[in-house]
Order: C-alpha cells, then structure tokens, then sequence
C-alpha cells in the first residue's frame, strides 16, 4: 500500500468512510523523492472548492465526515450554514467560497441530498472552536515544503484567507488560512 | 458559710457570670440564626457550673434559677428550642438578676424585690425551655453507628453530631499523637486549625497507654469539606481518616435505637465485631479498646480494625452527574432508533417471523424506556438538595439587617424542605436577598406610620417555598408600603426608560413591571443594605438565567408580593417541539404559560406593532418565522405559545406544534457563542440538531422594541 | 499515703471535696482541672481514687472514664462522678462505662468522705 493510503488510514480512516476511490485522484506524493532532503515536507490536506485544489496542514484536521442533517441557525453569520451534530457535539458548518469569492451565495444545505455526492465536511481544530468546511471533495495528503512555498498573488481582491500556494509536480494548492477562512 | 469559703464563691461565681455575659453578647452581635454551637455550649457550661457551685454552697435561690437557665440552654444547644431575640432577651435579663442575687449573697442580704424578679424570669425561662416536639427517628441509628462509640458521647456531643450528620457533612476521625508535656497546647493548636473547616464533635482520648511520653486522641470532625483541604489544616503529629469505610448494615439487622441494655457491657458488643479483642474485664496485660473500637491495641502496637461507618453519604462532582446525564439522553436516542428499526420490522410485508420479532423488540424498547426514566429521575433526585440551604443563610442575614435598620420586623420562614437541583439553589441566594433588602429598605414603613395605616407596628416579612409540581414556587413577601405606580412611572421617565405618552397606555402591571429596567432604582440615596445601587434588574437577569418567572403583587398600603417560579432541574427539561416555516424549535416548557389560537383578524395593532389580546391582558404577538427571517404564509390563524419569564410576558406565533419531549440542552460554544435568542441545541431520535429558545433573550430582545423604548422607530 | 485525684473545673468544689477528702488524713489529694489536666498527670502517679466532673471543657468527663477504666493501670481504680449533671442519659452511660459511684450535686461533703473510705477500704 502506498504511504498515503497508510496516511490517509492513520489520519481519517473511519468505518463508514469510502476510501477508495480518494486513492485515484490523490497526487503522487511519494513518486519523486524530494530534491532538497534536509527538510522534511509538511503534510496537509488537499481537497476541492469550485475546481480549484485547496490545501489545510494535516495537524488543523480533525476528521473528515460525509453531510448528514444541517440545522439552520437563524441571524447568524452569513458565512455560516448551520448547525451539524458530530456524534452528539454540535458544531457549526461553514461555507469558505464566498470568502474565496468562488461563489456568490451560501448554498442551502439541510440534508445530503442538497450536496454532490463526493461532498465532504473537514473538521477543522481551531482555539476559537473546532469547526466544520463544507468542501466539494477531499483529494488525499499531500507533501509540500514549507520552504518552497510562493506568496499568495495579489490579486486586487480580498485573499487574506490565503496563506500560500504550494506546487508540486504540475499541480498548484492553495494553502488556506483557516482562521481568517472561517472568521 | 465560713468567709474563706464565701469569698472563694463570689470570686468563681462573679467569674461565671462574666463568661455569661461575654457570651450572650457575642452571641447577639452574631445575630439569631445558626449559632456557633462551642459558644452555645460555653454558655451552657457557664449556667451549668453555677448551678452546681451555688448549690454546693447552699445557695438555693441562685441555684435554682441558674438551674431554669442552664434547662433552657440546654435545649437550645441540643436544638430543641430555636435561638430568637425573645429568648436572648430573657437570657440577658436572667444574668442580670443573677448578678443582683450574687451581689445580695456577697452582702449577706435577701432582699423581696429581687426573689420577685428571679420569679419572674424563672418563669419565662421555662416556657421558652418547652419547646418543639422532639422529633422522632434517630439519624445515628440510620447511618449506623457503633453503640460503643456513642457510649461515650454526652447527650450533647451526640446531638451535635447528629447536626453534622443531618449536615450531610463529611465525618472524619483525626487521630494525633501527642506528647505528654504539651498535648493539651497541640491539641488546641488543632483544633483552631480545625475549626474554620468544620465542626470537632469530639475528642476522644486513646486508652492505649502509649510508651509513657505522648498520649493518642482521636478527634471525630465534621466537616464539608474534602479531604485535601483537611489534611492540608492537620498539624504533626495528627492524620486524618475517613469515619466511613464499612457499608450500613443492612436493614434487616436493626440496630439499638439506644445504648445497650445495662446487663449487656459495652465490650460485649466490641469483642463480638473483633475477634483479636479480649474482654477488658479479664485482661491485665495490655489489651484495651477506646470507646468506639476506633483503634484496639495489642502487645502495645496500635492495630487499626474495620470502623463503623458513621455516615455514608457520597460527595459527587456535579460535572459527573451532567456526563451520566448525558449518557442517558444518548440511551434514549438508541432506544428510539430501536423502536423505529422494530416498526420497520413490524410494517414488513408477507412473512410472519420479522413481525414477531418486530413486536418483540418494541416491547423491549418499551421496558428499556421505563428503565431509563428510572434512571434519570435517580439521578436527577441525587443533584436535589433542600432550599434551607440557602434559606439559613438569608436568615441569619436578615436578623442582623432587621436590626440595622432599626425597624421593627418579623422575619419569617417556611419551606426550607423543599428541594431543588443544586445548581438552582446556589444561584438563588442573590436574587432572594436582593428582593429581601428590597423589603427590608423600601417595603416595610416606620412603626408609627404602620400605626398610623391602622397595621400593627410590627412588620412582617416572609420568605415561602413550596413544591407546585414540576416547580418551586418561592414568595418574598412584606406587608408595607406596596409599590407606588405614581411614583415609579416618574422616576422611569425621569431616567429616560420610557416617554410619558408611552406609560399612559401601560397598565399598572406593566408599570410595575418597569422596576426592572435596568437603572431602576425608586430611591436616590443607595443605603448600606440595598447594595451598590443594583436594581431589581440583577433579580431579573438571575432568574432568566435559571428558567424562572417572576411575578409582582402589589396593593398599596397593604404590601408587596414577589413571586418566583422555578423549575425543580435545568439539567434536563421539558420542552415544547413547535414548527415554524418548515423547521423545529424546542421551546422550554418553563417557559411557556399556555397555548392559544388566535385567528388572524383578531389581530390589533398599537403603534403598528401586533398586539393579541389574552383573558383581557395586553401582550404583544411576536411571528417567530418574522423574527428568525423565514418565509411566512398567510393563514387564517395562529398557534400563539405564551411565554413568561421574570416579569414579562408574551405570545410567541408559530405554525405547528409538534409535541412534547424532555430534552437536554447543549450549549452552543465556540464560534457559535452569542446567537441571539438561541439557548443551545438538542438533538432528537434521527441524530438531527433542534435549535433550543432562549425564551429569556428573545423576549429581551422583543421587549426592547416594543412598548417602551422604540418610538423614534415606529 | 493513699493518693487520690479530683477533676473539678471549679476550684470552689474543688476545695470542699478536698477538704472532705482530708479529713481522711492518710490521704494525698491531687488536683486537676480539666480533662486534659487528667490525662497528664495520670500516668506520674499511682492514683487508688479519681473523683471526675462531667462536664468539662476539653474532654468530658465520660471520655475520661473511658480512658480511665480501659487502661491497663488504672481499669481496676474506683472512680466516682460528682457532677450537678441530672442527665439520666449521661448518669447511666458513666456507670456503664465503668464508674463506680455517680454522685449528683448538691451533696454533703461527708458523703464523699464516706464513699472514699469504703473504696480505700480505710
């Protein structure tokens, strides 16, 4: 088994998960050896938001879920989509794409059925309260160094949410501030 | 009487009485509540001790009447009477008589006038000395305590470990070894490190005889506190053990109500529960017992053997009983997911045997419901504790108040018993004292201008619990001034609380209702008792914050009534399951007064905002769905939850009740802190999150916009 | 000399039952005033006779019966409780525990001094 199988297994395996079909879309973390072996890469978790690859430091994941019921909360922060209850802990759900500017409106979600099949929630640590991101799929871990990482692009737009962006091979991650994507 | 010996008297005697009057005094600065009962005790000794001298020295008169004293304190201390300012009373004027009939001794004199008081107070002494009932029951047989450790008590050191027990307080056994030269100063060292944490019931010499330089005490504590912080006040050479290892004995053996019969010694009964023990009677080398078989001794090394257990009860972190709590709530979800997976099995088409068993499993998930509710509700009873509880507190509080302030006021309080979740309770005594110096300062009017209303000059102030279902009622009630609707309309206009246009329209409810407004405050001059200026608002918030109501009653002249609804727990409550737009909310049933349907046209506005009108009562008709910012339907009527907390009240319109259901509420924490009018949420059988109200901060927050503050607005 | 020890906090009483006692005169009367008092001066000496109040400050006087009467020296000395203590409670547990004579006060001093001779067997 390759070692992002065995990672993704240590990380988020949980019984009720597929993991399979993750393995196909995950980039080849372990193919090329790294050219600068002093520094160890740091892990982290690549999923997607409107086509484009997002990626959060393993250690800032809590657990990765399917969607199940949204409670709505009413007057609340737009960005939030409601309330979910994570094995009898309720914790808030959030959208990141308006804040990204990847979408305009908050989609309404209630059930699994108002999301795509592939859709994940990815609890994510965070001191102010562990929260859940509401995300179109989760490709795997990938490894980048923190070294190598280029500033986000000044796009004119607000990217505060952006920590970086990482490459590796031929695919671009956009590192997310979590703190900022979430407040 | 030879004058040496006269002398000799006079000099003790004159000292006694010294001590008497020492500490009665005290006993009155601490004013009537729960007295420190070493001082009673000491107060006790002193009578007593002059009971005996005088009567030695064959003077009768004072004998007789410190005889009627010590009988009177003997009762107070063994808890018989109740110390009230009528009995301290006759106490002080007895030490003065019997100052006057020393005086008269010294002189050799006899005089009528005096014999007449000594009468007189002897008289009064002993009806204050009959008493209540005692009553019935010994606690001490019921926790099971060895008749050999209670061999040793006074009747008095019996009773006040009684107290304790009924305390529901901790007991202990602090065992010190002490040098022979200096126990008694390490002993008082000990007991003053003691006393702030409890009370020492007894101190028990150790009958072993040491190795001839120290000396063993035993000294039984009771004490609320837990362990560490005892042992953190032991000093060297003392330890600390619980007085509680071995279980009661089962009711089936019952034990002695009282000592042993006479024929039956003492270590009869301890060489029957250690066998390694040897009758006293029959032993010259060594072996002996202390009192309770506390600590045997054989061949000189002391060997602990099982103890009696003197209490067992259990102290139990709060925080575990939410867990198990907790627990409980997830049982029920899996005993509502069975019941679903049996309907299913029992809904199932053609064969037979998924029926059946079908049937079966709903029939187990009934029996597994009953026994959850068993347990719950025992667990739920574990977190009762009794109001008199904080009921003591604001007692003793208020005697000293009453006379600070120099009124003239009967205190009075009933329902103690009663009992409420333990988290309630502890909140209560802020609010409760606050609407009792409210009394105290604004309520109750001088004697002379109660005279002058035709009320007798003493006031009356009561503090009342009861049990009215699945709530505690609690009253603070005083029969003075009652509140002035006049007066307090001024003062909210005053301070910019409401218009004057606007208290026109109020009714005298409403009006009432506005003295807790924040900055609210009918009087200027902040006195000492009322605190710094924090108004009736504080109750308000107090109260909302445990689910309360609360209710004011007020005649002019006659007096004033507040009335507190509680609920009996918060850990779990009942709530009422409404839709609104196509979603579920949990209402508190503490909450919500009743249910009305209101057909749309029935509708009335005031400075368009929609009133309903309810058994002639004004209130206003708030659209859940509006307020939430959910799309509504026009329809012909309304389901209408009328919800009351402290002293508002309001009709709440909803599209559809759902049911009823006892849910525990989880907080929403973290990032979902601080939604408005949300109180936390709960999750239902399918695993889906309900939204909880927080009926007091929507109320709040709709209050706020309607009748009072929002003219500019509307 | 035959000693005897008396626990009276009252230093009046305690005079009057030392007074009595020394009309004995073959008697050595020793004082303590309390419980604690006692139980120091106990074990310095070979006491034939403890004459104990009850109500005491420290320990009572039923706490040092017991500690007299289940110790090895001193199980087989008489004892007498001289106490203005009526309590019928208190008056049957000291006899139970050990006490050889219960003495109520108010009494004649002659009567101590009668007892002590019976028990010293003077």
């Amino acid at each position: 088994m390759s070692s992002f199988a065995d990672l993704l297994d240590r990380f988020f395996y949980r019984p009720d998960e597929e993991v399979g079909p993750y393995l196909e879309l995950a980039p080849q973390t372990d193919r090329a050896q790294d050219p600068v072996p002093e520094e160890e890469p740091e892990e982290f978790l690549a999923f997607m938001l409107e086509g484009e690859t997002y990626a959060v430091p393993i250690g800032a994941v809590r657990e990765i879920l399917k969607i199940s019921d949204v409670t709505e909360i009413p007057r609340s922060k737009k960005n939030l989509i409601g309330l979910i209850n994570v094995r009898g802990e309720m914790l808030p759900l959030y959208d990141v794409k308006v804040r990204l500017r990847l979408a305009e409106t908050i989609p309404t979600v209630r059930t699994s059925k108002d999301v795509a099949r592939s859709a994940r929630v990815v609890i994510l640590r965070d001191p102010e309260g562990d929260a859940g991101v509401l995300v179109d799929r989760v490709d795997g871990v990938v490894k980048l160094q923190l070294s190598r990482l280029e500033e986000a692009p000044q796009l004119g737009i607000d990217r505060n949410a952006i920590a970086g962006l990482g490459r590796r091979d031929d695919l671009l991650f956009i590192l997310l501030d979590v703190e900022q994507a979430l407040s | 009487m030879a004058p040496r010996a006269l002398t000799d008297f006079v000099a003790e005697a004159t000292e006694i009485l010294d001590t008497l009057d020492r500490e009665l005094m005290a006993l009155e600065e601490r004013g009537s509540g729960d007295p420190d009962p070493d001082r009673l005790n000491a107060i006790f000794r002193a009578s007593h001790s002059l009971k005996g001298l005088s009567a030695m020295f064959g003077l009768e008169g004072l004998a007789r009447l410190s005889h009627r004293a010590e009988d009177l304190l003997d009762a107070l201390r063994l808890g018989k009477v109740h110390l009230d300012d009528t009995l301290l009373e006759a106490l002080s004027q007895t030490v003065d008589v019997l100052h006057a009939m020393l005086g008269e001794a010294a002189r050799g004199e006899d005089t009528a006038d005096v014999k007449e008081r000594a009468e007189v107070v002897s008289a009064e002494l002993r009806r204050l000395a009959r008493g209540q009932a005692v009553e019935s029951g010994d606690v001490l047989d019921a926790i099971g305590i060895d008749p050999s450790v209670r061999a040793v008590f006074t009747e008095y050191e019996e009773h006040r470990l009684r107290e304790n027990v009924k305390k529901g307080v901790g007991l202990w056994k602090v065992r010190a070894v002490f040098g022979l030269d200096d126990f008694d100063t390490r002993l008082t060292e000990l007991n003053r490190a003691l006393k702030p944490l409890g009370e020492v019931v007894s101190t028990l010499p150790s009958s072993q005889p040491g190795d001839d330089a120290s000396i063993a005490f035993d000294l039984i504590f009771g004490s609320g506190r837990d362990r560490e912080e005892i042992q953190g006040a032991l000093i060297e050479g003392s330890s600390l053990s619980p007085l509680g290892r071995v279980p009661v004995p089962p009711p089936s053996v019952p034990l002695p109500t009282n000592l042993p019969p006479k024929k039956a010694p003492v270590w009869d009964d301890v060489s029957v529960s250690g066998p390694a023990l040897t009758p006293i009677s029959s032993s010259g080398s060594g072996i002996s017992s202390s009192p309770s078989g506390l600590t045997r001794l054989s061949g000189g090394a002391p060997v602990e053997t099982s103890m009696r257990s003197l209490t067992n009860t259990v102290r139990v972190d709060i925080g575990r009983l939410d867990g198990l709590m907790n627990s409980i709530g997830e049982l029920l979800l899996i005993r509502s997911n069975i019941e679903r997976l049996a309907e299913a099995a029992r809904q199932t088409q053609g064969t037979a045997l998924p029926k059946l068993w079908g049937q079966e499993l709903q029939r187990e998930a009934r029996s597994l419901e009953r026994r959850l509710d068993e347990l719950q509700k025992g667990v739920l009873e574990v977190r009762m504790v009794p109001l008199g509880q904080v009921f003591d507190k604001l007692a003793r509080l208020m005697r000293r108040l009453v006379k600070e302030s120099g009124k003239d006021i009967a205190f009075d309080v009933s329902g103690g018993d009663v009992e409420l979740d333990k988290l309630i309770v502890e909140e209560l005594s802020d609010p409760l004292m606050h609407l009792l110096r409210n009394a105290l300062d604004h309520g109750v009017e001088q004697p002379e201008q109660r005279q002058a209303r035709g009320k007798s000059g003493r006031a009356t102030i009561g503090l009342v619990a009861r049990q009215q279902g699945n709530h505690v009622i609690i009253e603070v009630k005083d029969d003075g001034n009652g509140l002035d609707e006049a007066r307090i309309r001024e003062v909210a206009i005053e301070r910019g609380l409401v218009t004057r246009d606007q208290t026109e329209e109020m009714e005298r409810r409403e009006l009432l209702n506005l003295v807790f407004q924040p900055g609210f405050s009918t009087r200027r001059d902040v006195s000492e008792l009322s605190g710094r200026g924090v108004g009736l608002d504080v109750v308000k918030t107090n109260l909302q914050r445990l689910s309360g109501l609360i209710d004011i009653e007020s005649r002019r002249a006659q007096g004033t009534t507040f009335t507190l609804t509680l609920p009996l727990t918060l850990a779990i409550i009942r709530a009422l399951m409404v839709s609104v737009s196509g979603r579920t909310y949990a209402i508190p049933l503490n909450s919500v007064l009743e249910i009305v349907q209101i057909r749309t046209d029935a509708l009335k506005t005031i400075e368009k905002r929609e009133v309903i009108e309810v058994r002639g009562q004004t209130l206003p008709f708030i659209r859940l769905a509006r307020v939430f910012g959910l799309p509504e339907e026009p329809r012909v009527a309304h389901y209408v939850v009328l919800v009351g907390l402290a002293q508002q009240r309001l009709g709440l319109a909803i599209d559809d009740l759902l049911g009823q259901q006892d849910i525990v509420t989880k907080p929403l924490s973290g990032r979902l802190r601080g939604i408005p009018g949300i109180a936390g949420a709960t999750e239902l059988g399918d695993r889906r999150a309900v939204l909880v109200l927080d009926v007091g901060a929507l109320m709040e927050e709709l209050m706020r916009a309607t009748p009072t503050s929002t003219r500019d607005s509307a | 000399m035959r000693k005897v020890l008396i626990v009276e906090d009252s230093g009046a009483t305690r005079e009057l039952l030392r007074a009595a006692l020394e009309t004995l005169e073959v008697i050595e009367v020793h004082t303590a005033v309390n419980g604690f008092d006692a139980l120091k001066v106990l074990p310095r000496h070979r006491f034939e006779l403890i004459i104990t109040d009850i109500n005491m400050p420290d320990i009572n006087g039923l706490e040092l019966i017991n500690f007299v009467k289940k110790n090895p020296h001193y199980k087989d000395t008489p004892l007498f409780v001289v106490t203005s203590e009526g309590r019928e409670q208190d008056r049957d547990r000291g006899l139970l525990l050990g006490a050889n004579e219960y003495v109520v006060k108010p009494f004649a001093p002659e009567r101590i001094s009668e007892l002590a001779r019976r028990y010293l067997k003077l």
